[in-house]
């Protein structure tokens, strides 16, 4: 359990922020403490605004809030109390701002409670925003560049030289706009730091070289202190209108760069896609464009960021818990902002019109500011701003999508519904009607009649049967609760026990079976399935003695098989539609079926990463063609005796 | 009806299939004793002492699973279990805790009298712990002393591997073997032994005996379950 105690001061603000995090980041619950200094009573407006603030933020961040009224002088011992009482394994200070000294003199809670050996871990967080490295632009313009600096005193020593050659032939004014001269060119091409010292020399160039006494520093002349005055003056202006413009220039391309990027990321945005190509996209657009690391975080439907990972980077939970933070707050964290500035990332929020979206994470030194905000952070910003709504857009997309999906589903099934109930009430009206004709014969009852009747209901109940065995498969088969596993078995088999459970329906055909000898990875019992559907098929929409065949042949990648009737086929157009649920071929109406069998079929072979079709022979008779891939070689066998 | 005939014990939570298989039972000289919950098919087993148990697994009060190796822990009595088509695995395990054999649902009256039958018989071979030194199924004769397997008279050369699986079918004749079975009684221990070994002797034995391998009427196989040499 972690503590932070807010005493009404800016610093406690970190500090609440950083518990909050590292509560967050644990999953641990976390307590906010409230203090009333003890012996003032009355606070002025600012303060107490701050404190309200300070309360509110922290039961906005999900703190417990405990407020104590500390009776003694100094509030460590109220404050240990009660972290004691509670269980609080880690309490969370902000380093204290004034020195020790003094902070020893007036009583401050970080220094007591450091000094009075709380047996509880302290945890101090840095009360201002660690101040990360200047960005590289700014360098060139703050310090002066060492190889910047010799240019200039190479230029003036150059301008020296050249004022020494025509030092004898003209005057000495024209030897000071040498000077000038190389004053400008130094501060037009390499900053002001450059120019100043530019200026610099060339004063103390001028007067050592040309200025009588000659090779000394003296200066005989008062009036000579003017021309000085005029370079420095000259050197200065010239220096920061120099600076002025290259600071333009820089505003100029950054501006450029600004727009170039957002306009290249819209233009990556616009080939849309689902939340997840836009992800990647985004990641990638960042990455090569901005030359910086960057990770799309995408919060899932209850508003949780999803983890993600990029080839060089895997966010900690801590970090994750800020991008959470950022997310939910809908403010930027992490590096250069004032909540966790020490963070590898700088996490942006994205949010769209309606609600949040994710967190754009960018590992990159955007510079910092006091105000809490990067100082390059506006290109991020509006990076940030386009990428939420292509992400909302797609979300709403894919949300439409679902729905559509929800509506064929429905669609579907009531589609189901009436063709099964049709087919499950005809084999039952059958039967009812049979089995009460055999309850109350009439009087003039055959004696056949009695068999004619049982075979019909037998015949109908295994009609059921398979209705009821179809619709089962068929509904395991889309809810996904079906499993291929995958055996090697020689084809043989598995057409072999397919056959030996329809030999009584095949009794009067003659099946011609050629079958190669081929090891083939499948689900016996599945695919046992496809071929009685098969087989079924064949049997019900081919006329009764006429033959059937089945015949398999094998590749290096692949085994085949099908099996042929010798019946009508199937009507020009339709060879697609038959796999389809429900669908009925346009020559079955006289056939009794539910139009499942094919579907079935189709979706084992698919669930084996196979292929099936139909089509009619030349000749005559539909032909369904199964092909199953042939992956890796059958297990090696044991060693056998001879025979 | 006297004692002599065969008492089956009928363990099924569902009325109307009890009452088919005490007509389809009775018409063919069993006795039947129906019990509709687990609890009280233990008490009648233990008090009738039946000469087969057919039992659903699927009932109310607990897993007939559970029930059938209760059963095996003090009784040797034949189990036939009952279950649903799809339930592939439930089969298995059943068989594999010591159940005899199987019925899918729905079921004809041929087959559940063609399974008691097989199942009476084993148990009467058990019993008197007779091992046939020669045994004869359909066109089939095993001579288990000289080693010697004829179909329709003439001899047929077997490798030992197939030869053992054949002796396990033969001494099981119309009873279903998991592939667990067949590989603990042919290869034994051998950890690595998996079904693709029985399907390569299986594929062979029925090159051998059977007319058409793909249309084998002796060697079945039961899909996702087992073989069954068919009497």
């Amino acid at each position: 359990m972690f503590m932070v105690p807010l005493d009404g001061r800016p610093q406690a603000l970190v500090a609440l922020h950083a518990a909050c995090r590292m509560a967050r980041a644990q999953g641990a619950p976390w307590l906010a403490v409230q203090l009333e200094a003890p012996f003032q009573v009355h606070y002025s407006p600012q303060e107490e605004a701050r404190r309200m603030e300070q309360l509110r933020l922290a039961e906005r961040l999900g703190a417990e809030v405990v407020q104590i009224h500390p009776t003694g002088f100094r509030a460590a011992h109220e404050v240990l109390a009660l972290a004691r009482a509670r269980g609080v394994t880690v309490i969370v200070l902000p380093r204290p701002r004034q020195p020790r000294w003094l902070a020893r003199l007036k009583g401050d809670l970080v220094e007591d409670l450091l000094r009075g050996d709380p047996g509880i871990e302290l945890r101090i967080v840095p009360a201002e925003p660690v101040a990360p490295a200047p960005a590289p632009q700014a360098a060139d313009l703050d310090h002066p560049d060492p190889r910047r600096l010799v240019t200039a005193l190479v230029a003036v020593a150059l301008a020296t030289a050249g004022g020494l050659l025509i030092f004898r032939r003209l005057d000495l004014a024209d030897v000071a706009m040498l000077y000038i001269l190389c004053i400008t060119v130094v501060a037009t091409r390499y900053g002001h730091w450059a120019a100043l010292l530019a200026s610099v020399l060339s004063v103390a160039a001028l007067d050592y070289f040309f200025i009588p006494p000659r090779f000394t520093f003296v200066v005989q002349d008062i009036r000579h202190i003017g021309t000085f005055a005029v370079m420095l003056g000259v050197g200065w202006v010239v220096a920061n209108l120099a600076e002025r413009i290259r600071a333009q220039t820089r505003l100029a391309l950054e501006r450029e760069r600004h727009t170039g990027a957002l306009y290249r990321l819209g233009a990556a945005l616009a080939e849309g896609g689902d939340a997840q190509a836009i992800q990647e996209r985004v990641e990638t657009y960042i990455r090569q464009a901005l030359r910086m690391p960057a990770l799309v975080l995408l919060s899932d439907r209850k508003g949780l960021l999803g983890p993600r990972t990029a080839e060089d980077i895997t966010l900690d939970p801590e970090e994750l818990a800020v991008a959470q933070w950022a997310m939910e707050n809908a403010a930027p964290a992490g590096r250069g902002t004032r909540f966790l500035p020490g963070a590898r990332g700088l996490f942006l929020p994205l949010v769209g019109t309606e609600s949040p979206v994710g967190v754009l994470a960018l590992f990159h030194d955007f510079g910092s500011a006091r105000n809490g905000e990067p100082k390059g952070l506006p290109l991020p910003l509006a990076l940030a701003a386009q990428i939420s709504l292509a992400l909302e857009r797609a979300r709403l997309a894919e949300d439409r999508a679902e729905a559509r999906l929800r509506a064929d589903h429905e669609q579907l099934r009531s589609t189901l519904l009436s063709s099964v109930s049709h087919d499950l009430r005809t084999p039952l009206g059958t039967i009812t009607g049979a089995t009460t004709s055999l309850l109350d014969p009439g009087p003039e009852a055959a004696p056949g009649d009695q068999r004619m009747l049982l075979l019909t209901i037998h015949q109908e109940s295994c009609r059921l049967e398979r209705l009821v065995n179809n619709l089962l498969e068929l509904t395991k088969l889309e809810s996904g609760q079906v499993q291929v596993r995958k055996e090697w078995v020689p084809m043989e088999e598995v057409v072999g026990s397919a056959v030996s459970r329809m030999e009584e329906q095949l009794e009067d055909r003659s099946l011609t079976l050629n079958l190669r000898e081929a090891w083939v990875p499948l689900d016996p019992v599945l695919l046992e399935q496809v071929l009685l559907n098969l087989l079924d098929n064949a049997l019900k929409f081919s006329p009764p003695g006429t033959p059937i065949e089945i015949e398999s042949w094998v590749t290096a990648s692949q085994a085949g098989l099908t099996v042929t009737d010798s019946g009508p086929g199937f009507a020009e157009g339709e060879e697609e539609r038959v796999f389809e649920k429900l669908h009925r071929g346009s020559r079955s109406a006289s056939v009794p079926g539910a139009g499942l069998g094919l579907a079935i079929c189709r979706g084992i072979i698919q669930a084996h990463g196979g292929t099936i079709k139909a089509a009619t022979r030349p000749r005559g008779g539909a032909q369904i063609t199964i092909t199953l891939p042939i992956e890796g070689a059958p297990p090696e066998l044991p060693v056998d005796g001879p025979s | 009806m006297t004692q002599d005939h065969p008492l089956v014990l009928v363990i099924e939570d569902e009325a109307p299939l009890r009452r088919y298989l005490r007509a389809s039972l009775q018409s063919f000289s069993y006795r039947v004793e129906e019990a509709a919950t687990g609890a009280e098919g233990r008490d009648m087993l233990l008090r009738l002492n039946p000469d087969v148990v057919l039992l659903d697994l699927g009932l109310p009060d607990g897993d007939g699973l559970d029930l059938a190796r209760e059963i095996r822990g003090w009784s040797r009595v034949p189990i036939i279990v009952v279950s649903a088509r799809g339930k592939e695995e439930d089969k298995i395990q059943a068989l594999d805790v010591g159940a005899d054999d199987y019925l899918t649902k729905p079921f004809g009256s041929g087959e559940l009298l063609a399974r008691i039958r097989v199942a009476l018989r084993h148990s009467a071979e058990v019993a008197g712990s007779a091992t046939e030194p020669v045994v004869e199924v359909g066109p089939l004769r095993m001579d288990f002393a000289s080693r010697e397997v004829l179909l329709d008279g003439a001899p047929i050369h077997l490798s030992p591997n197939e030869y053992a699986l054949l002796t396990v079918l033969v001494r099981h004749a119309g009873k279903v073997l998991t592939h667990r079975q067949l590989l603990h009684e042919v290869w034994g221990g051998i950890a690595s032994a998996q079904p693709t070994y029985l399907r390569v002797y299986m594929a062979s034995l029925r090159k051998k005996l059977e007319s058409d391998p793909a249309r084998p009427r002796l060697l079945i196989t039961e899909p996702g379950v087992g073989y069954r040499l068919k009497v």
